[in-house]
């Protein structure tokens, strides 16, 4: 009986050890890249197969956008917190709300435009096919979305 | 050929047979004993799973073969197990760095500080 018992054991202490081996060694790669100063760069090298000239290159151009895109931020934030202001009080359309949504959509647009613009170069950085990839999925993310409208109530 | 008696042939054991007496007492409550252990054995034989389990890891499981294909299926079982869920825990990570790549883009998904 001991050892059937001990063979018992043992087989579900080797379960347990091939699934803690297995589980640690393939998580590997995605603990490295959270571990990572810039998690979401480290990614895109992985994904799209950057080598360290491109990678650093990307990550210029980056840096570079990053003040950018906090810039248009702070304008989307003030623009919206008018527009809020404006419809609090409204209860017609007024030409002011008409201007308003106007500039909203401007800055919508102006925003797309500066997002692609850096997409483009980004590709651009790439290897040709890595670089039609990045574009296609990127594309999708940040231009298909259907701002919930897909969403079942 | 014709076979003989045997009482006729072994005279001299039938004597001795007949002479044989007993001299040893029984135990005392002899039949209660042997009564209380003939229920005893008859109870597992009839009982749940857990005995057949038991017994089952007591005969056939210690057998080499048997065994070592155990122990192989196990440790297979656990190596898928551990694989699939690393499997999917990878690519969420992934994807949730991919969808935070975009977020820091676009100025209408990226956090406010």
């Amino acid at each position: 009986m001991k050892k059937g018992v001990l063979i018992l054991v043992l087989g579900l202490v080797a379960a347990a050890a091939a699934y803690g081996c297995v589980y640690f060694a393939c998580t590997s790669s995605a603990r490295t890249l959270e571990r990572s100063d810039k998690p979401e760069l480290a990614w895109l090298k992985e994904e799209f197969k950057l080598s360290d000239t491109e990678f650093k290159r990307v990550s210029e151009l980056h840096a570079a956008y990053l003040p950018q895109c906090r810039e248009m931020c702070r304008k989307i934030d003030a623009q919206n917190a008018q527009l809020q202001k404006l419809l609090a009080t409204a209860t017609n359309a007024t030409t002011e709300i008409d201007a308003a949504l106007a500039k909203a959509g401007q800055m919508r647009s102006e925003c797309q435009r500066m997002m692609l613009h850096h997409f483009f170069q980004v590709s651009q950085t790439m290897p040709p096919e890595q670089g039609r990839r990045y574009l296609s999925w990127v594309k999708e993310k940040a231009f298909l979305l259907d701002y919930g409208m897909n969403e079942k109530p | 050929m014709k076979t003989k008696n045997p009482s006729e042939n072994d005279g001299a054991l039938s004597v001795l047979l007949r002479e044989w007496k007993v001299e040893a007492t029984l135990p005392p409550r002899l039949k209660e004993e042997v009564w209380r252990r003939i229920q005893h054995t008859q109870v597992p034989a009839s009982s749940s799973v857990w005995v057949v389990i038991a017994q089952w890891i007591a005969t056939v499981l210690p057998r080499p073969v048997l065994a070592v294909s155990y122990v192989s299926v196990l440790l297979a079982v656990g190596g898928t197990f551990g694989w699939a869920q690393a499997h999917q825990e990878t690519a969420h990570v992934k994807g949730e760095l991919g969808d935070r790549y975009v977020r820091i883009l676009d100025p209408y998904q990226a956090p406010r500080e």
